[in-house]
């Protein structure tokens, strides 16, 4: 949102700008408006840009807010001015010797904010003054430090905020502190903690990362729930890996934590939207207990030692496959300049056999091609049919239960750290760093529960989900 | 606040004052029961209310999702569980009744069915547009009260922590400002304009279910349901005109047809306050009749407190004697609280005995300066204790009770003994009170703070709270009430202009107004009371339909379904009417009506004519009709009739008062003439005929046709005494 106070058009133009030139009126006026439809008295709140630009906005001082068409005001009279100050309330983030030391590092998703209640503007809450304003209950848990990397919303997030990001937690690690945490939209996150998980190895203790579902100006946001218990697990907990920490069900219970490389946004809106695929999370964690579920997972280690392999290679992208494809497409990115392309393939990694040419081509070209599975579940298999064993053929290497996205992020990173090295991509690529490939998948590693079915009922009216 | 000095023409772009305008409380005024007292009686206390009347709409769908609305459903296929978290305001103050919801630490449990509630209401998907057939119903209204339409709805999102909505808050839209609709009441002696303030269109919230402890339980059917806000200005100035005032909006939202009925379809919230006090609401009161005993009690329990405020003035109480610091438990940061578990531990006194036995703690706190005033009557059967001990029952979260006890009971709970020694440990006077009570121990905590926070709250006067209305007439404490700031927009939804050609056509099929349809009835003939009481039945359109063509036939009509109708209807469905789809077609009676007009039949008949159509309503109109025709040959049979009973009476009657023979009589001829040969006639005819005293032919006979309560005096009363019969 923008807060820049100076406009006194803010957000009107045309015709309700025409208005409010002629009667001498800005934003922040209380004015008495007499229209064809009767009089209206408010305050004239500043337009949102992409409102249309026929409305002025009035907050009524019973709190609503009306807007009045251009064409229906006869006078507009000003009776006040009251202009909006926005402040974030700060409070001395308290410390104490005895707590862990937290860093959290911002990239623009807001976990905390506070409203501004005239004009719905959310302002993020970031320092550890504002964020012991709006969630004290931090102060229990570590000593926090803040620092705001960049300012963009997750979609805008792009490879060159992942190298800075990875390079600011190294520091961090180096610096000494106990754990870190990333704020971050939710759209991307998943994309950004697979990022981290190839380019921060064996970090010496754990880097969360959270974010919220419903923005924290809301009084049901799980923005506090996660941002106390990844803070927690970044202070306390005894998981050093790269961890998404978000919602387990939608019931304000407690959160799940994901490895980076097998955690994937699976719903657009829901709290619990993060899922961990093929295998089951590694922990659960309440307000101050954090409880691993799985047994594999890297302990948090005394000593400051971590690599940083920050790189990136941005030429590479994901083929998602649909029986159609025509060939020219595969063609066009290696045209592009593509040097490598991921395939969402169907079924156990397939593609039609229309796109054959194309991908003998792209092999050709020295294009890396590597396949995954748009069913998101399950292995790439490509020796069981005959079309998998004619793709294999063609160059394509299959990437086992790599999600795509996650196979996207690796093959840009590899290709950032070995350019000119094909083999060495290719070991990196086949060689499992951070589970993001796993030799088994458990029996309830894809566990989707079938709505309407008795026992699935059965189990949900015995939980909170 | 200041707001009550600003120049009244900024009233708009300011909050309407919270506090009545006039700061003399009348002290002296005695408390009387509500029958006792005169219009004048509330001026002199200075009584104002207004409304807030909440109207679930009846559309096919919620308002910001496509799940049904309406539903009832007691199956429950999952649940979930949320808590509530105040937001920062603007100021970056934390809204106080936020901050008191907060305090009560609710786990909040929501029960789904699948059929009814998506995941929009669960707030897990972001709004969908606004349901069209709800923002017409909204305009339709809106125009009926004449308030001046807005040309954009913004939704904006109203907190509530209580946890009756997941998101927590209500998204709702201001449709319509500053209008009126004609507000007559003749026996109130009213007639003048009732000043609506606003329409608002927004969702409903979820039925509780269950509030126990620190868990509350909801049911998350009616959800989302569309819903008006209509609130008026608080100018109703005494119980009955609040009652008159809440009968003329129902009235006005249903001549749209288009709100739902039935129970809690429709709920209204009053706002209350007497000369030096301030708004107090009482919330969700779904019948009328109920308003009046609530509001009289509400003025009377506020001029209370304003006594008791001015009782502790004159003692010289101060706020600074009953403040706490923040943190800590109360037991350990002020000498006015104490941890006495260990004395109620060995006390007689049973409940908190018990309660200590369960490891609850019990604690008790030093009022300074309010001996005696714990007694003091606030309601009816109601004292200042309970002021206390509501705010401990809403934010402590209690199980069990009794939970509280005091020292202005004496040695009713705890012996004297021990109230002396709880009153050395404290260094309390013989001035002071003691409240005792015990729960868990943090909520114990909460508890004694509360206590505190209500006894500085009596130095104020009136608190700022919303009250739930209980069945015996008096009111609890609900919630504080919100300040201005718990209202923002809704960043989910965008902006939605209402486009002129909506406007024109909510107008062009615009329902008619009561007030207008009343006029129309006037004009035509109906007097003024059944004019009222026609404009506002459900049977009016059926009376439009039948379109009795002048002012008898028209009366005569009224009156016959102003009285049979709702007979009927609980005969057949054990009701009265509340749909037009319960009444007769039109076709059934309009016949009936053409053939009076047409002098076919007598007025005095039509009542029998239309219940005979209504009882049989397989038969043919026209047989029925056909018995009541004037045809060749009626006096022959009345001549014969008469003569019958002329012979018979004797033999029958013999000795008998001449009234009562002349009823028998009556009873004998009736159904040869009724409807043919107007009833004055046939009665003078009997009596020449029997020979009986003239002082009978006053008497009231039970045949005539009343046709409408203003008529020949020697026919209305007829009409009960008819009905009663026939009743099973
Ligand atoms: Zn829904």
């Amino acid at each position: 949102m923008s807060v820049a106070v100076k406009d006194p058009y803010q957000g009107y133009r045309g015709p309700c700008r025409e208005v409010m030139e002629r009667f001498g009126i800005t934003v922040w006026c209380e004015v008495r408006a007499k229209t064809t439809q009767g009089l209206f008295e408010g305050l004239l709140l500043p337009r949102s840009e992409t409102s249309d630009e026929l409305h002025l906005v009035l907050k009524l001082g019973v709190g609503y807010n009306i807007g009045i068409r251009h064409d229906t005001v006869l006078e507009l009279e000003k009776i006040g001015y009251r202009e909006a100050r926005y402040q974030i309330p700060e409070r001395e983030f308290p410390t104490d010797p005895a707590h862990p030391n937290v860093k959290l590092l911002g990239t623009g998703g807001t976990i905390a904010s506070r409203l501004d209640y005239r004009t719905g503007a959310v302002i993020p809450a970031f320092s550890p003054g504002e964020l012991y304003g709006s969630v004290p209950e931090l102060a229990e848990i570590c000593n926090l430090e803040t620092e705001k990397l960049f300012g963009v919303f997750s979609e805008n997030m792009s490879p060159e905020h992942y190298l800075i990001l990875a390079e600011k937690t190294g520091e961090a690690i180096r610096e000494g502190y106990d754990g870190v945490v990333i704020g971050h939209g939710t759209d991307t996150m998943h994309h950004t903690a697979a990022a981290l998980s190839f380019m921060v190895q064996n970090p010496p203790v754990p880097i969360i990362m959270v974010g919220s579902q419903r923005s924290s100006d809301r009084p049901s946001s799980d923005a506090a729930q996660n941002l106390i218990n990844a803070t927690w697990a970044a202070a306390r907990g005894p998981i050093a890996e790269v961890l998404v920490c978000m919602f387990g069900p939608t019931s304000d219970l407690y959160n799940l934590l994901h490895r980076g490389t097998r955690v994937r946004k699976m719903h657009s809106s829901v709290r619990s939207t993060f899922r961990t695929l093929g295998d089951i999370p590694v922990a659960m964690v309440e307000k101050g207990k954090v409880t691993p579920i799985k047994d594999d997972w890297r302990p948090r280690r005394d000593d400051r030692e971590v690599t940083v392999q920050a790189a990136f290679e941005e030429k590479v992208t994901i083929a998602y496959y649909y029986p159609g494809m025509q060939p020219d497409v595969i063609d066009a990115m290696v045209e592009k300049g593509y040097k490598g392309i991921i395939i969402a393939g169907t079924g156990l990694g397939h593609v039609n056999r229309l796109i054959y040419p194309a991908l003998a081509r792209a092999n050709a070209a020295g294009v890396h091609l590597y396949m995954t599975l748009q069913t998101l579940w399950g292995f790439v298999q490509m020796q069981v049919y005959e079309t998998g064993r004619e793709i294999l053929e063609l160059g394509v290497v299959p990437l086992a239960n790599m999600l795509p996205e996650v196979a996207y992020i690796k093959l840009g990173w590899a290709l950032g750290v070995h350019p000119d090295d094909p083999e060495a991509v290719r070991t990196l690529m086949t060689t499992s760093m951070a589970g993001e490939m796993t030799e088994r998948e458990p029996h309830d590693g894809y566990l989707i529960l079938q709505g309407g079915i008795p026992e699935v009922q059965a189990f949900l009216e015995k939980v909170w989900r | 606040m200041a707001q009550n000095t600003e120049p009244s023409e900024n009233r708009g772009v300011r909050p309407p004052p919270d506090v009545n305008p006039r700061t003399d409380p009348a002290l002296d005024f005695p408390d009387k029961p509500l029958q006792d007292m005169t219009p004048g009686d509330y001026q002199v206390l200075g009584y104002m209310s207004g409304l807030e009347v909440h109207q679930q709409l009846d559309t096919p769908s919620k308002l910001f999702c496509r799940c049904p609305a309406g539903c009832r459903v007691r199956k429950v296929d999952a649940e979930v569980l949320r808590h509530m978290r105040p937001t920062l305001s603007e100021l970056g103050e934390y809204d106080r009744t936020a901050l008191m919801e907060f305090k009560t630490k609710k786990e909040i449990v929501y029960l789904l069915e699948r059929g009814t509630v998506c995941t929009y209401e669960m707030d897990d998907t972001p709004p969908f547009g606004m349901d069209e057939v709800a923002v017409r119903i909204a305009l339709e209204m809106a125009e009926m009260c004449n308030l001046n339409l807005v040309s954009e709805l913004h939704v904006m999102r109203k907190q509530y922590l209580d946890g009756s909505i997941p998101t927590g808050f209500q998204r709702t839209a201001m449709v319509g400002l500053a209008g009126s609709v004609p507000f007559r009441v003749p026996e109130l002696g009213v007639d003048r304009e009732l000043r609506i303030r606003q329409l608002s269109l927004e969702e409903d919230s979820c039925r509780e279910v269950s509030d126990v402890g620190h868990r509350i339980t909801f049911r998350t059917d009616r959800l989302g349901t569309p819903l008006t806000e209509v609130v008026t200005e608080p100018e109703l100035l005494s119980p009955h005109e609040l009652q008159a005032g809440a009968c003329l909006l129902a009235q006005v939202s249903r001549a749209t047809g288009k709100v739902r009925r039935g129970p809690g379809a429709a709920r209204q919230d009053v706002n209350v306050s007497v000369a030096g006090g301030r708004r107090v609401e009482i919330k969700g009161v779904h019948h009328h009749r109920r308003l009046p005993i609530l509001v009289h009690t509400e003025a009377f329990r506020q001029l209370n407190l304003l006594r008791i405020r001015a009782e502790l003035e004159r003692r010289g109480v101060q706020r600074e004697s009953l403040s706490i610091p923040e943190g800590g438990l109360p037991w350990e940061v002020t000498p006015l609280v104490l941890d006495v578990s260990s004395l109620v531990r060995h006390s007689n006194f049973q409940p908190a005995r018990q309660a200590v036995h369960r490891g609850e703690t019990a604690c008790a706190v030093r009022l300074p300066g309010f001996g005696g005033l714990l007694t003091h009557p606030t309601q009816p059967g109601v004292t200042f204790a309970r002021e206390i001990a509501d705010r401990i029952r809403v934010i402590a979260c209690p199980v069990h009770h009794p939970f509280m006890t005091h020292s202005d009971l004496g040695a009713e709970s705890l012996s004297s003994q021990h109230w002396n020694q709880l009153a050395r440990s404290l260094g309390a006077h013989s001035g002071d009170a003691i409240v005792v009570m015990w729960a868990p121990r943090e909520d114990a905590a909460t508890a004694a703070r509360e206590v505190l926070i209500r006894a500085e709250d009596a130095l104020v006067g009136i608190p700022a709270e919303t009250r739930q209305a209980f069945p015996d007439g008096t009111t609890g404490f609900e919630r504080i009430l919100p300040g201005p700031d718990r209202m923002y927009p809704d960043t989910d939804t965008p902006p939605l202009p209402i486009p002129d050609r909506m406007v024109s056509e909510v107008r062009a099929r615009l329902p008619e107004a009561p007030w207008v349809r009343e006029a129309r009835y006037r004009r035509i003939g109906l007097d003024a009371r059944a004019a009222r009481v026609l404009a506002v039945a459900v049977w009016a359109d059926l009376f439009d339909e039948i379109v009795p063509a002048e002012g008898e036939s028209a009366r005569r009509l009224a009156g016959v379904l102003e009285k049979r109708i709702p007979f009927h209807s609980r005969r057949m469905r054990g009701a009265k009417p509340r749909l037009a789809e319960e009444l007769p077609p039109a076709t059934r009676l309009a016949p009936a009506v053409r053939a009076l007009e047409a002098g076919e039949i007598l007025p005095e008949a039509l009542t029998r004519l239309v219940d005979e159509l209504l009882e049989n309503l397989d038969r043919p109109v026209e047989e029925v009709l056909g018995r009541y025709r004037r045809r060749p040959g009626d006096e022959e049979r009345l001549r014969a009739a008469l003569k019958a009973a002329e012979l018979r009476a004797p033999l029958v009657l013999d000795g008998r008062s001449p009234d009562v023979k002349l009823r028998w009589a009556m009873g004998q001829v009736a159904p040869s003439f009724l409807g043919k040969v107007a009833p004055l006639e046939a009665e003078a005819r009997l009596i020449a005929a029997l020979g009986v005293g003239l002082e009978a032919s006053k008497e009231v006979l039970p045949v005539g046709d009343s046709g409408g309560s203003e008529t020949r005096a020697g026919e209305v009363s007829a009409e009960p005494a008819r009905e009663k019969e026939t009743l099973p």
